[in-house]
């Protein structure tokens, strides 16, 4: 079975694509890409998940769809850090917002 | 130079000439053990679904393999479908049992049979074009409500949607902005995760005053928002774990958004809902019916949009929108051999939106809408 079209890459990354992260936690290596400072995706792969240390110790949750794993925290703040210090770019160009509640970006 | 300025052309692939390999869910068990066989097109063929003395629900191909008989016309003996042509007895396993008015039965007499599964109230088949049985990891989780006294039964639609080819729901689980405009929901947080046979899509909402108003009886309580995780098991089963938050305390519920393939281009559309019988609630199964009745307006809008859209292969997404493309990539796994799914197919990918912007649109075009309603009721 090899008639079917592939899938077409997504037309965003036209704009911008994924680029290289790695977390400052367990040094798994993920691609990724950032359209504005609160948009991101993120591509893993095999080896980056098993070494993901909030991965192996998450635990079953409640209901139907509990096995999920959301996402990892420490790979979000190696993301966000990374955005900060121009590593890694935020397709809109916008500035860091600034939190007027003075927390930590 | 004339690049900026070209028509964007429509692209559209052939649509899959097979049906998915997963579970898909045939609907509540209980409507099909009525002491009847019952005839179910699923996956380009008919198929006969049919309850033993046994209690076991099973699904055979419908036509008998001796003179082509239909067997969801006959009848039920013991824990056999009887053809209602010449009495041939076919089992749930899918062999011949008996021929009456035979010495014998005769060799290579069996049928296609299909494998279910019955679990929280519902029937599941599962569909292989290659044959194999589900492997042990590829399930539906249990739905523990389901099955407990103190959350309600299952309040269950089905729709026959003719003229759209199924991707077309599946789409919905990374749409984020059609649930403002079909659905009526506001989402506020919006995160798809797609990791082997699973699409999650975990998303947070705030009522819409323009087109769900607040109960305005004095004490009645007030709706907060909503917090939903949802996700496909698999091709065509998806369970959302949704929670709606009151000021007098929560509402869980569990809605359930399923379909199975009849044709290349037709499928039947379910969805059900059941709702946690909470000490606040005055009357849960009314609170269920009301629920699903809202979620019927939804689809009914979804299924109008599916019958007059083109089929399109190559969306043109902004940055609001969600992860279509990847989401259409891991769907292509239950639609080729099971040897030829891909690393790309099943490797986890994660996506939130940022609804920013999204929220600032949709903010001011409620206020808009309850202000166009007053100014009409006032000059009325």
């Amino acid at each position: 079975m090899s008639a079917r079209p592939a899938p077409r890459p997504d037309v965003r990354l036209d704009d911008g694509g994924m680029e290289p992260v790695t977390c400052g936690s367990c040094a798994a290596r993920v691609e990724v890409r950032k359209s504005s400072w609160d948009q991101t995706s993120i591509q893993w792969h095999a080896d980056a998940l098993g070494a993901c240390l909030e991965r192996r110790a998450s635990q079953q949750g409640t209901g139907p769809n509990g096995a999920a794993f959301v996402g990892c925290s420490a790979l979000h703040l190696a993301i966000r850090e990374a955005a900060v210090r121009g590593e890694l770019p935020v397709q809109s160009g916008e500035p860091l917002p600034v939190n007027p509640e003075g927390n930590a970006p | 130079m004339t690049e900026v300025d070209e028509v964007r052309r429509i692209e559209t692939d052939a649509a899959p000439t097979r049906f998915a390999r997963g579970w898909h869910c045939l609907g509540l068990a209980k409507d099909f053990r009525d002491g009847k066989p019952h005839q179910v097109k699923a996956f380009g063929q008919e198929l006969v679904v049919f309850a033993g003395e046994d209690g076991k629900l099973n699904v055979l191909d419908a036509f008998c393999r001796h003179m082509g008989g239909n067997l969801s016309q006959g009848t039920i003996k013991g824990n056999e479908i009887a053809c209602p042509f010449h009495d041939w007895r076919w089992g749930g396993d899918g062999r011949c049992k008996a021929i009456p008015y035979a010495r014998r039965v005769p060799l290579r007499a069996r049928t296609a049979s299909w494998p279910t599964l019955e679990q929280d109230q519902l029937l599941f088949v599962w569909n292989d074009p290659q044959g194999n049985p589900p492997p042990a990891d590829v399930t539906i989780p249990v739905i523990e409500g389901a099955t407990r006294d103190d959350w309600t039964d299952w309040v269950w639609y089905t729709t026959v949607i003719e003229g759209a080819q199924c991707r077309e729901i599946v789409d919905n689980v990374v749409d984020m902005a059609h649930f403002f405009y079909v659905h009526y929901s506001f989402p506020t947080y919006f995160k798809n995760v797609f990791e082997g046979h699973t699409a999650h899509q975990f998303q947070n909402g705030v009522g819409r005053e323009d087109t769900r108003p607040q109960a305005t009886v004095s004490g009645a309580p007030k709706m907060l928002g909503n917090t939903s995780v949802a996700a496909y098991h698999g091709p065509s089963f998806m369970i959302d774990d949704l929670t709606y938050h009151y000021d007098d305390g929560d509402v869980d519920s569990v809605l359930i958004n399923c379909h199975y393939p009849v044709s290349e281009n037709s499928f039947v559309l379910q969805y059900g809902i059941i709702v946690q019988k909470a000490a606040h609630l005055a009357d849960p199964e009314a609170m269920a019916r009301k629920m699903g009745d809202y979620i019927k307006i939804g689809f009914e809008q979804d299924v109008t949009i599916w019958k007059s859209k083109a089929r399109i292969d190559n969306p043109l997404l902004c940055e609001e929108d969600g992860p279509v493309y990847q989401l259409r990539r891991w769907y292509e796994q239950f639609y080729v051999d099971v040897e030829d799914v891909t690393d790309e197919m099943t490797e986890r990918f994660e996506f939130e939106i940022d609804t920013t912007r999204p929220n600032e649109a949709w903010r001011a075009e409620v206020k808009a809408n309850i202000a166009a309603r007053e100014a009409a009721t006032a000059s009325s």
